[in-house]
């Protein structure tokens, strides 16, 4: 199937593709299915686009390249709800808020986007410890 | 909204199994206590419409900066 996309072109995929987001994502909580796919220059980054809407697509990355002991625990009711069986099927991603500005670049590390890729299930969690930011700056400060 | 006037030390049960007490009232600050099953989120929120917030801030459109930061 072809997703044509309002900012990042026509995208292939598959229905066993399409990641699906129960309770939505705040602040999309109309929108329940999404693909993702990297972004076509850097391919540290990736694109969750909603199939649902072509204006909708969130720029997301691994949490672990910018803080390699990021952490925290899943609830058993996450688990639970995302059908997640090994740490291996989960993956963690987190949204990324660009600016003109390098070191304006953060990401989100308070509410990180769990996806179990085996049930193409996900869900934005939020977590309680207050270690870690909504506004992380994405680069260190040597920039 | 239902609207119900507690006093210090008061409950109140939502359902079978969520109890609100208010533990103490200073200055213009409630202080809560909440008794409810562990599938229940409970969120200041402040902090969900920030994260709302940050989810609209990643929707952005031009990703072609992305490219010059590839070396990073």
């Amino acid at each position: 199937m072809k997703l044509q996309t309002k900012y990042h072109g026509i995208q292939e995929y598959s229905e066993k593709d399409v990641i699906f987001f129960k309770k939505g994502i705040p602040g999309f909580d109309n929108l329940t299915k999404f693909i993702i796919f990297p972004v076509k220059d850097n391919e540290v980054f990736s694109i969750l686009h909603s199939i649902e809407d072509s204006n909708i697509g969130l720029i997301v990355t691994s949490p672990f390249n910018v803080m390699s002991e990021y952490e925290f625990k899943l609830s058993d009711e996450t688990i639970k709800r995302l059908k997640i069986e090994k740490a291996e099927d989960v993956l963690v991603i987190n949204t990324v808020t660009l600016s003109s500005k390098p070191e304006n670049i953060t990401i989100n590390l308070r509410a990180p986007i769990i996806i179990n890729i085996k049930e193409k299930l996900g869900e934005q969690i939020i977590l309680n410890n207050e270690k870690y930011l909504i506004k992380h700056p994405l680069f260190k400060e040597e920039l | 909204m239902l609207v119900v006037k507690r006093k210090e030390g008061e409950s109140l049960l939502i359902g079978e199994d969520i109890e609100i007490n208010i533990v103490s009232i200073e200055n213009g600050s409630v202080k809560i206590g909440i008794n409810a099953p562990k599938n229940i989120t409970i969120l200041r929120k402040e902090l969900y419409k920030e994260i709302e917030e940050e989810n609209k801030n990643a929707v952005n459109i031009d990703t072609s900066m992305l490219k010059s930061l590839k070396k990073r």
